[in-house]
Parts: C-alpha cells; structure tokens; sequence
C-alpha cells in the first residue's frame, strides 16, 4: 500500500496531543495506525511531549496519593464489560472500528450508503463509513465545515488527486469538489465531518436532507 | 535517573521501591503538565493518580528500544485524559436528561494500536536538529496547549510570527524525519 496524500502537520500534531475531538482523533488515528511515515511523525511529537514533561514545573500532588495509587492498585481490577462489537464477519468494518459501535447501513443515494459510528457524544464532528459503488460520481458539493476522510478499500479521485487505500483527504469550506470513485471496485472510507455537506444542483438539493446525519 | 531501569523493575518483580521513585518524580509532573494543558487541580491530581495506576499495570508493555520513559508515560497520561473527558460529556448529557443511546464505554482510541517502530534513534535525532526557539513553540502550542495569542505574548513576538514558526517547525520535522528514511 502506497500511502501519497497524509494528514496536514498540525492535525498530526493535535493527534499526538490528544487535542482533537473524538470523529477526528479516530479518522487521524487510523491513517496513522496504517502509514510509517505519519506515525514517526507523532512519535516524534510524544517524544517532545516528554522532553516537556521532565521540564515543567512540578505540582504538590494529595498527601495520601501513594498510598491510594498502591491500594487501588492491589485492588482487584475491575472486570470491563465488552461493549457489543460489530461481529468479525461484518466486513465492512475494519480492524481499528471493531471496538466502535457501528449502526445500519443507511441508503442516502443511488450506489452510496453510510454507516454511523457512535461516539461519545463529544464535540461537534459526526463520523461515518461511506460506501460508494464503483464508477459512481459523486455530486457535486461543498462544506460549510471539514471534512476527513480515509480510503480504506477502493479509490476516489478529484481535482486534489487520485486517494487509495490509506491516503487521507482533507476537505474545508473552501473546497468544492466532484469525487470520482475508482472502476476497481466499491469505496469505502471513514468519514469524519463537521456542519454539513451542501450538494448543488437539483439531484443534490434532493438528497441532501439524507445525507444530512 | 534511569526511568527505563525502574520501569523494567516493576514490570519484572512489582518492585515497590522502583515505583515509589518513579511516582515521586512522575506524579508531580504530570499534574504540572495536566494543568498547564488546561485541566482543573481535580482533573489533573486524577490523571496523576491514575496513570501511575497504569504505569504499574502496563509496565511489562514498555519497550525501552522505541519510546523514552517520559514520552510513553506522557501517551499514557494523554490516553487517560482522553477517556476521562469522553466519561464527563456523557455524564453532563445524562444529568440534563437528554437519552443516552448504549455508549461504546472505555473504546480503546485507535491511537493505542499504533504499533512502535524501530526508528526511535532517527525520531530523537530529528527533534535535536529542531531549534530550541521551533522545539519551544510547538511546546507551549501542542503540549501546553495555549492559544496563539498567549504565545505572541508570551514570548514578545507578533501573533503572525507564531503562526508561521509553528508551520516552520512542522514542516521541518517531517522534512528531516524523511530526509532520514
């Protein structure tokens, strides 16, 4: 898998942080996960954080911490209860999601379905996998917020190039742009998106309360 | 001090004296950090406490060859404050009685499955080949997290020049991280 089109720096750097809101951490998260070049990227920034952690200043921690950090340490772990996974032949959802809650394909158009991802309720970006059918042209839109989105199996391309599997796409409302997805085979990626998609056109304004999430 | 040495100590024989150490140099620092990134003395005293927690828990995952002591103990104080952010929001959303739907609860971010690579002597070559002034700015504005304007005057700087060392920085650390490859 060769991986061309990666996450702006700073995004990389939110990452590494923990500084972005849950949709965006998981879709960053997972192009990191699969792409060497990204993920010396963040380790490089951790390995700052560290720096910055032996410097600061430290703070008078509670009296009893230590004492409560050993007990609650020899306390019995508690046992976690298995949140209800997508099942492993669901072969939609890829490794990195299995431990996300995933809901039912949702038809929005002609040869494009999406599937929501639950969160935890925090911040403003929803995320999703997208399905779209091979050959299909997608409408075209603009956003009035971001929009990230991973290639985990097929392709797109528009005017920024052509996306394969693991490229990752960064989209704004200063993008309007008409993907094409590739004739191999269906696309699917993981979307995370803020505000919303505004399609043009009448085929789009038909459609766009669907798409709306 | 060799963090590394104590952590392999714990991680071996739960050596309650290694971790004693590590804790009291640690704990301290991670409340500083917590609370210069913007928690409350509360939040920030719980992330101490628990990441040591996990520091001990975990021991035997660390890998002395890839991350330094300080930066996986920092992923693992990073993590935490994740989690416990995503606990809050959904306690706030269940006290103004909005209907909850089954909450993936504790989902593992998928940033934990980032695997370490082998390249921790290219990664730790290439932040000493940033300035102090660039290493300083990506700092306060990552790590610390404060915004802008607060580095501008912070550091006596227009608002412009901080936007555009951070940028420098960013793109010289991929630079020389590729330059590497």
């Amino acid at each position: 898998m060769t991986i061309s089109h990666h996450p702006p720096e700073d995004l990389l750097a939110d990452f590494a942080a923990g500084k972005l809101e849950e949709a965006h951490q998981l879709v960053v998260g997972v192009h990191v996960a699969g792409c060497p070049r990204c993920t010396r990227f963040v380790q490089a920034i951790e390995q700052l954080a560290g720096a910055a952690l032996e410097d600061v200043a430290p703070v008078p921690i509670a009296t009893d911490a230590f004492d409560r950090v050993m007990s609650r340490i020899h306390e019995a772990p508690k046992e976690a209860v298995a949140p209800a996974l997508a099942s492993d032949t669901d072969d939609d959802v890829p490794p990195a999601l299995r431990k996300y809650r995933i809901g039912k394909r949702r038809r929005v158009a002609p040869g494009l379905s999406l599937r929501p991802i639950e969160l935890s309720g925090q911040g403003q970006a929803r995320a999703f996998l997208l399905r779209s059918a091979p050959g299909s042209r997608m409408l075209e839109h603009t956003h009035t917020g971001t929009e990230l989105t991973l290639v985990l199996e097929g392709s797109f391309s528009h005017e920024g190039g052509h996306f394969g599997p693991g490229d990752f796409d960064y989209g704004d409302d200063e993008v309007e742009h008409r993907p094409i997805v590739g004739n191999e085979g269906p696309c699917l990626c993981l979307v995370a998106m803020t505000g919303d998609l505004r399609m043009n056109g009448f085929l789009g304004r038909l459609i766009g309360p669907f798409v709306r999430l | 001090m060799d963090w590394a040495d104590l952590i392999g100590r714990v991680a071996s024989g739960g050596d309650r004296e290694a971790f004693k150490r590590l804790f009291e140099h640690f704990a301290p620092r991670i409340k500083g950090l917590m609370l210069k990134a913007g928690c409350n003395a509360e939040e920030a005293e719980e992330i101490a406490q628990s990441t040591m927690i996990a520091v001990w828990r975990k021991a035997h995952q660390f890998d002395p060859a890839t991350a330094g002591a300080a930066a996986w103990i920092f992923t693992i104080a990073r993590n935490l404050r994740i989690d416990l952010f995503r606990r809050r929001m959904r306690a706030d959303r269940l006290e103004t009685g909005l209907e909850l739907p089954d909450a993936p609860d504790q989902a593992e971010p998928a940033d934990i499955l980032i695997s370490r690579g082998q390249d921790a002597a290219r990664i730790a070559s290439a932040i000493q080949q940033l300035s102090a002034e660039q290493s300083l700015v990506v700092r306060l504005s990552f790590i610390e997290e404060r915004p802008h304007p607060e580095i501008a005057r912070a550091l006596g700087i227009p608002l412009g020049t901080v936007k555009s060392r951070i940028r420098l920085a960013m793109n010289r650390l991929r630079d020389i991280l590729d330059e590497e490859a």
